[in-house]
């Protein structure tokens, strides 16, 4: 089987593991950014973990936020014959062609977390909420402030969109509270070891910091452990993502709130309307689909794991 | 809410008439949004902020306000609904918004006492007690700050796939909570004892959540 050899030599090329049986579903293709950040490694487990639950094999590969090779790994995924695509793309405008390359070879779509910028090309777009979630966080943020008082922001990669969109959500809400002064904002780069030498530098310009709001919570991780050196653990800080790192610094009442994703949720989501698609050739909701997301505080932090909340 | 949808073709709008109000102020075209110049040879230069709220002029007193009316449900039995399973209460009584799993948004109407009062803060809001039992079982949002999306997400005519992206969505809830929040007018003070009326919306992800209410309409009763 012509077909079969690519695939197998494909996926052995990115050492990932191929189910040896034929399912009667098929197989479904899992292509998000790389597993290192452990958002995407929710991601891909959970819809292959739903896919498998509902008898279909699974093709898991990693774009690495490179749209080139993201466009390979369509061609791959297309010569495998997979019944659907479930996507967390490499570029709102540069993942368009790939997704209707597969919409033209008959092979659908469901796109998870980011979104792009046209619709009728995917089937499903479930939308991560990055600028609800960021309200939500900048929300807590005053609140904790008790709306006053001065601040500094860690802004994440700029050439990444989500970066912006976060930063816009905080700015939203906390444009609203003229008693609350920005004193710093600053890119880190979503690095955690960055996060702490621009920490140290700010605290150094502006000593009179009462709060840092950070677009990741790795970042939040590199301020925490500055302002922990610099014995100023009077500062408040708040994160994006709700990894459990953020959630043991919780749990210590170090960083006071994270906003959650919900990852692993989502991403079984889209392959729930792939399955419902593929039996009934209709999701039988709209396209584009907002997941919101979700405060985490003292309050509910002992109940999220792996980017998920327990009941 | 949700239209239905064929893989090689475009959502059909349910309301005609409805996307042809939108089309007026939204650079729409069939089912697909197109980013630069709309038909009539309007500049697409606009920022996002003055499309919303050309938007929000064009929908908020014609149709929205009179939506949120003809939805709402009183308080007293959309509560015992809600405590008797949200799901259930929501599919009957309130909509999911743009996406599964996210909250359900409820209209609602009724009146209460004001037993807990906040003006003070910018996101200020009066605790009316409904039920007669002394404690507070909404909050009902004075703004200025007006937090939440409940106003957009009541609405069957605004729907998500029809924007551009989460931003340009998201402008249109805080350009509706906005216009919520400048139609507001109550006397001055705290209103503890004062008895007042109001339609608005709501959203919640659990049963337990506080009713945090954008009202489209407030009045303090003599």
């Amino acid at each position: 089987m012509n077909i079969k050899r690519r695939l197998l030599l494909s996926v052995v090329a990115l050492g990932l593991a191929l189910p040896a049986m034929a399912s009667a579903e098929g197989t479904i293709a899992i292509i998000t950014p790389s597993h290192d950040n452990p958002f995407f490694k929710a991601e891909a487990d959970g819809a292959a973990a739903k896919a498998k639950e509902l008898g279909y094999e699974t093709l898991v590969l990693v774009h690495d936020d490179d749209a080139n090779k993201q466009s390979e790994l369509f061609d791959t995924a297309i010569a495998a014959g997979v019944k659907a695509i479930i996507l967390d793309n490499a570029g709102a405008d540069a993942s368009v062609a790939a997704v209707q390359k597969a919409k033209d070879a008959g092979i659908p779509s469901f796109l998870i977390d980011r979104e792009i910028t046209q619709s009728g090309v995917a089937v499903s777009q479930i939308v991560s909420n990055n600028y609800q979630g960021a309200q939500l966080g900048a929300e807590e943020f005053v609140r904790l402030m008790g709306e006053t008082g001065e601040y500094a922001e860690l802004v994440g990669k700029e050439s990444d969109t989500n970066a912006g969109i976060r930063s816009s959500g905080y700015a939203d809400v906390i444009s609203q509270y003229p008693e609350l002064k920005s004193v710093a904002r600053q890119s880190a780069n979503w690095s955690q070891t960055e996060a702490y030498t621009v920490m140290e530098t700010m605290l150094q310009a502006n000593p009179g910091i009462k709060g840092v709001i950070s677009g990741n919570d790795t970042m939040a991780m590199g301020a925490w452990a500055a302002l922990e050196a610099a014995g100023r653990t009077d500062v408040i800080v708040v994160g994006f993502d709700g990894s459990n790192d953020v959630r043991d610094s919780i749990a210590k009442g170090g960083i006071k709130a994270t906003v959650l994703q919900p990852a692993y949720a989502q991403a079984q989501m889209a392959v729930m309307q792939a399955d419902t698609f593929l039996k009934t050739g209709s999701t039988g909701v709209e396209e584009k689909q907002l997941m919101d997301c979700v405060l985490v505080n003292a309050d509910n932090a002992a109940k999220l794991e792996t980017f998920a909340l327990a009941e | 809410m949700a239209s239905g949808f064929s893989f090689a073709g475009c959502p059909m709008n349910p309301m005609p008439l409805l996307a042809l109000a939108l089309a007026a102020t939204l650079p729409l075209t069939g089912c697909k949004i197109i980013k630069t110049a709309p038909a009539g040879g309007e500049t697409s230069a606009t920022t996002d902020e003055a499309r919303m709220a050309a938007l929000v002029a064009d929908s908020y007193v014609p149709k929205l306000i009179p939506h949120v009316a003809a939805a709402a449900t009183d308080v007293v039995p959309l509560r015992a609904a809600i405590a008797g399973g949200l799901d259930a209460a929501g599919a009957k009584l309130g909509l999911r918004g743009a996406g599964g799993g996210g909250p359900w948004n409820f209209a609602v109407k009724g009146a209460g006492v004001v037993v807990t009062s906040d003006r003070a803060s910018r996101a200020a809001k009066l605790g009316l007690d409904t039920d007669a039992d002394g404690v507070a079982d909404v909050q009902v949002q004075l703004g200025p700050v007006i937090k939440g999306t409940a106003l957009r997400d009541v609405a069957p005519f605004y729907v998500f796939t029809d924007f551009r992206d989460q931003i340009e969505f998201a402008k249109l809830a805080r350009a509706l909570n906005d216009a919520a929040g400048a139609a507001i007018v109550l006397p001055e003070g705290d209103l503890l004892g004062k008895t007042v009326a109001f339609e608005g919306a709501f959203a919640i992800l659990s049963a337990k959540d506080a009713l945090l209410i954008v009202p489209t309409a407030l009045t303090a009763l003599p």
